[in-house]
């Protein structure tokens, strides 16, 4: 029972490292606390229902539209909400309260499309594996495979090639970049796209295997962000390994307490983590002068 | 009639509620989401007061305030250290661990059965038992509690709390206690909305933990901001509106089951447009940073 909890908790942490990338992608790079990154969260799974279930049209078809969708959203709500505050020197706080905004309206749109019921995208009985005690159904065993493939594929490609390169650059110096010619408002925009269709890819998996209801979102998204601070922020690797933690730490809680305590868990950890490390596991101290801009 | 009068009831609560709010985030600076779990907290403590202590609604309110008010600062002390972004996902955290608590601490507070049959309060022995009376009594509080907040807010605490939040810096080197005077403001905030929260117990009678969600909590904050931040009127008249709002949607006919969907739809919609054109909201005089 613990091997098989620990394992659920080693599947969530994928899933949460999924996310949780995404989420870092767009943070680390803009310095904008991406709420409605929950709600398109919500919206990848849910444009996936409808064209599998609604349009009756095959499983891969129907993901790789919905996980193209979400990328364009996301590069949407860049380009029409932050990039017009960005230019205008809106503090970042204005950029939160405007994604809260956008989450409650996006969340509140597919609740008046689809309901607020659970939708089932995969109806019927899995088909399960059992490895050495542990038993997992097909959509966790994808969801393991996506994570394995496209993280550290991610967490590679921007340490190593000269995109990731420029990314980074905008990270760590916004001005410096745009100095050396580096179009920011290109590279903002991308991030957007991919941190979008990341987040929507690991949405839909999770959806295939329990269904989705239009509040999904909050959760996971804050779930990602304490895996971002408890890794580091300003890393992309940090959120990975804060991602596998709490995942982890969720299946304990289970085990040893109960489910109804997972998210107070969860934001008991970030707590601590804020009085007595803020820096993250990976993260490096920085001197106050540095964070102050 | 009674439906007018419902409504007037629902808006003194939240103005209540959203004016507490504006100590902490307008004129304080203090961006903080964890409003509903102070509102909450008050509307618990009130109402098991009520019943277990067998208080009447005046002392067991005026007990629920400074209980209120003492729980906040187990969050205010270590997340006030915490900057922007930080701070507002510390006092989220609180939300959820606070809502987590009601939910699942079944033995105190029933869990998601929530409490039913709270006495109806009564003011000098005659109890306020229909819409109307309910609407003047809870008037009369409101008015109260927001005296008291004006007369806070037009006082040097007030000028202070204006002080930290336009320049920390300078404040600290007049020789303010920083630390001290937001915390102080943070405690009082989360007090004073302990007072809407033995407002709407007593009101509805029932309470149970889906009405202090992080869904409320985004909720007080856009009557705040949309109303505008740091002004005494501010979100007097975004709560009025957000609460209008819904019933304004019912008279042109959409059913329901969407208007409940619509109405956030829209004010979600309008806190965007409204950072974009106009960060200061409708009556507002401070823009966050």
């Amino acid at each position: 029972m613990l091997i098989q909890l620990l394992a659920n908790g080693l599947v969530n942490g994928c899933l949460y490292a999924l996310v949780a990338i995404g989420f870092a992608l767009i943070y680390n790079t803009t310095k904008i606390f991406h709420v409605a990154h929950g709600a398109i969260y919500t919206v990848g799974a849910y444009i996936c229902y409808f064209f599998m279930v609604e349009k009756g049209w095959p499983l891969a078809v129907a993901v790789g539209i919905a996980v193209g969708c979400s990328g364009l959203l996301g590069a949407l709500v860049e380009a029409w909400i932050y990039a017009p505050l960005a230019r205008r020197g809106a503090p970042l706080l204005v950029s939160l309260l405007s994604s809260l905004g956008l989450y409650v309206a996006l969340v509140n749109v597919i609740a008046m499309f689809f309901g607020n019921q659970t939708r089932v995208l995969w109806p019927g009985v899995q088909r399960t594996y059992s490895i050495v005690g542990v038993t997992l159904t097909r959509p966790q065993f994808w969801q393991v495979a996506a994570a394995a493939i496209i993280v550290p594929g991610l967490v590679l490609f921007l340490k190593f090639t000269n995109w990731g390169r420029i990314i980074r650059a905008v990270r760590d110096n916004p001005t410096l970049a745009m100095v050396m010619g580096i179009n920011q408002e290109s590279v903002r925009l991308w991030v957007f796209v991919v941190g979008s269709a990341v987040t929507a890819l690991a949405s839909i998996l999770v959806a295939l295997d329990v269904g989705v209801d239009p509040n999904v979102g909050m959760p996971m998204l804050l779930t990602a962000a304490v895996a971002l601070i408890v890794g580091g922020v300003g890393t992309f690797e940090g959120p990975v390994v804060g991602g596998f933690i709490l995942g982890v730490l969720q299946g304990l809680v289970v085990w040893e307490i109960s489910a109804r305590w997972m998210d107070a868990v969860t934001f008991g950890v970030l707590i601590v983590f804020l009085l007595f490390r803020p820096w993250g596991l990976a993260g490096r101290r920085r001197r106050i002068e540095e964070t102050l801009e | 009639m009674n439906y007018i009068w419902h409504i007037l009831v629902m808006i003194s609560i939240y103005a209540v509620l959203a004016a507490s709010l504006n100590l902490v985030a307008g004129y304080t600076g203090l961006l903080s989401l964890c409003h509903a779990a102070f509102y909450g907290i008050g509307a618990y403590a009130t109402t098991l007061l009520m019943m277990q202590m067998g208080l009447g609604f005046f002392p067991a309110m005026a007990l629920a305030v400074p209980l209120t008010a003492l729980l906040s600062l187990l969050i205010a002390i270590p997340s006030l250290r915490l900057r922007g972004d930080y701070f507002v996902l510390a006092t989220l955290g609180f939300q959820i661990i606070v809502f987590s608590l009601l939910y699942n601490c079944v033995r105190l507070t029933r869990g998601p059965y929530g409490i039913p049959g709270i006495p109806i309060p009564s003011l000098f022995g005659v109890p306020v038992d229909t819409v109307f009376k309910y609407f003047l009594f809870s008037t009369t509080i409101s008015t109260g509690a927001l005296a008291i907040l004006w007369l806070l807010i037009r006082s040097p605490f007030g000028r202070l709390l204006r002080a930290v939040r336009d320049d920390e810096v300078a404040a600290a080197a007049l020789g303010k206690n920083v630390p001290a005077v937001k915390t102080m403001a943070f405690a009082l905030g989360a007090g004073l909305a302990a007072i809407p929260g033995a407002m709407f117990a007593g009101y509805m009678r029932y309470i149970d933990p889906t009405s202090f969600t992080v869904g409320e909590t985004i909720f007080i904050l856009s009557a705040v901001v949309i109303g505008g931040a740091g002004s005494f009127w501010g979100p007097l008249v975004g709560s009025a509106f957000l609460v209008a709002l819904p019933e304004a949607l019912r008279l042109i006919q959409i059913p329901d089951a969407v208007a409940a969907n619509l109405r956030q739809v829209t004010y979600g919609l309008l806190l965007v447009v409204l950072m974009r054109i106009r960060p200061r909201g409708i009556m507002g005089e401070y823009e966050f940073k």
